[in-house]
């Protein structure tokens, strides 16, 4: 069967989720509080900052009724300390993500997990990649660029991090296994999109290869298991014939 | 278990593999190359895997199997050798283009743990450089070109997919610019 899209989400599609991350906005006009399914925004008063959603924040900005903070991480001097702790600290896994604060007593389950822990605000950590660090890089750097203060060195950092990644996510099919698994923590969204065909196709050969050897497993605990039955049954035939 | 439709499945069904007649069968001569003749007891022929597995699993009335198979050519000693020293410089498409599926047909017909303990490790050492070659670009017409053509029908799939998401990801941030 042929599908039309494969398995996972396209690049687009994470990052319009991206969009759903808050950022800060500086606002440049007044404005009175939208409505919107996911609860009102905040109203904006010019000098004082809020925190929208990317998308309305990129609304805003390309109206000239705002200007975007770009979020702490995404400073040269961060992003430098990351890729450090990238390449030296942690050489063979990735950087550990956001820590999570801890959950009000009201929604311990759902509420303590992003999107809905604010990770790309003013005041977010700088010492972490948060999830969609890939595509909120690249969506701030692409439309809201004159807000950084040196967009380049962002930019440069950005694809270096980006390298130094992917070349993790490719080095994790030496430990892969047929029925195994490969610690991923930390990964970003984007990096899923990218490395899902390759990792599942390299997963689906091992599993392919080692069929035989499987379908023996089974075979043996198949039988062990019809073995010990047919010897209960021959106990209770023997208890029967006393 | 493949789906019957599995183009691939049927290919690699096709392989020809050794096998060795074990009793003489009156006018199957044929399949040597003599119409008309019986084939003679002990004759070696090459026969697609799917003909060679049905004649060495089923009883006749001598109680023998009718052939036996042996590996194929690209399964031999000196193909898993090769795989052991070095598994990027092998051609396994010149080998056989369904490499792996056949390596795991004759494993379901063979007991052999070192040569699946060779194709995994193999496998894994190849998905590594396919991966390394399908992220840059630089490879299809320099130095990774040698290494790509030797790649069997599944590792191509492999390479294809891994090629297609980095260039998905890499016409998001284009697109993004625009």
């Amino acid at each position: 069967m042929a599908h039309p899209s494969p398995p996972g989400l396209t690049p687009s599609e994470v990052s319009f989720l991206c969009e759903m991350e808050l950022v800060t906005v500086i606002p440049r006009q007044k404005q009175d509080a939208y409505t919107l399914l996911g609860g009102p925004t905040p109203p904006l008063t010019p000098p004082l900052r809020a925190n929208l959603p990317l998308w309305l924040a990129l609304l805003l900005k390309r109206q000239k009724r705002a200007n975007i903070a770009p979020p702490p991480w995404l400073a040269p001097a961060a992003l430098s300390t990351i890729l450090e702790s990238e390449t030296t600290e942690y050489p063979a896994a990735f950087t550990p993500g956001p820590a999570l604060p801890p959950a009000p007593p009201s929604l311990r389950d759902e509420a303590a997990s992003p999107p809905f822990v604010p990770t790309s605000v003013v005041g977010a950590a700088d010492t972490a990649l948060p999830y969609h660090w890939l595509e909120m890089g690249e969506i701030l750097l692409a439309g809201a660029g004159d807000d950084f203060e040196e967009p380049d060195a962002v930019r440069r950092l950005l694809r270096d991090l980006r390298e130094v990644r992917m070349a993790k996510v490719r080095a994790g099919v030496e430990v892969l296994d047929a029925g195994g698994g490969v610690k991923m923590n930390g990964v970003g969204g984007m990096e899923i999109a990218e490395g899902r065909a390759f990792i599942g196709g390299v997963v689906d050969g091992l599993r392919k290869i080692g069929a035989s050897k499987e379908a023996v497993r089974r075979e043996r605990e198949r039988e062990e298991r019809r073995v010990g039955y047919r010897g209960q049954e021959d106990e209770e035939d023997m208890d029967d014939l006393q | 278990m493949p789906s019957y439709y599995d183009i691939d499945a049927i290919l690699t069904d096709s392989q020809k593999v050794p096998c060795t007649f074990e009793i003489t069968v009156p006018g199957l001569g044929y399949l040597d190359g003599n119409p008309g003749e019986p084939i003679k007891e002990g004759t070696k022929v090459e026969l697609p895997l799917w003909l060679g597995e049905m004649l060495a699993v089923t009883q006749n009335n001598t109680n023998t199997p009718t052939l036996s198979l042996d590996l194929p050519q690209c399964l031999s000693a000196r193909v898993v050798n090769a795989l052991k020293a070095d598994p990027r410089v092998v051609d396994i498409r010149a080998l056989a283009p369904h490499f792996y599926a056949l390596g795991s047909r004759m494993l379901e017909l063979f007991d052999e743990e070192e040569l699946l303990d060779v194709l995994t490790d193999t496998f894994k050492r190849r998905a590594k450089e396919i991966a390394d070659q399908a992220h840059h670009p630089r490879g299809v017409l320099g130095e990774g070109a040698e290494f790509l053509r030797g790649l069997d029908e599944s590792e191509r799939q492999l390479f294809r997919s891994a090629h297609e998401s980095s260039k998905a990801v890499r016409n998001w941030m284009v697109d993004l610019k625009k």
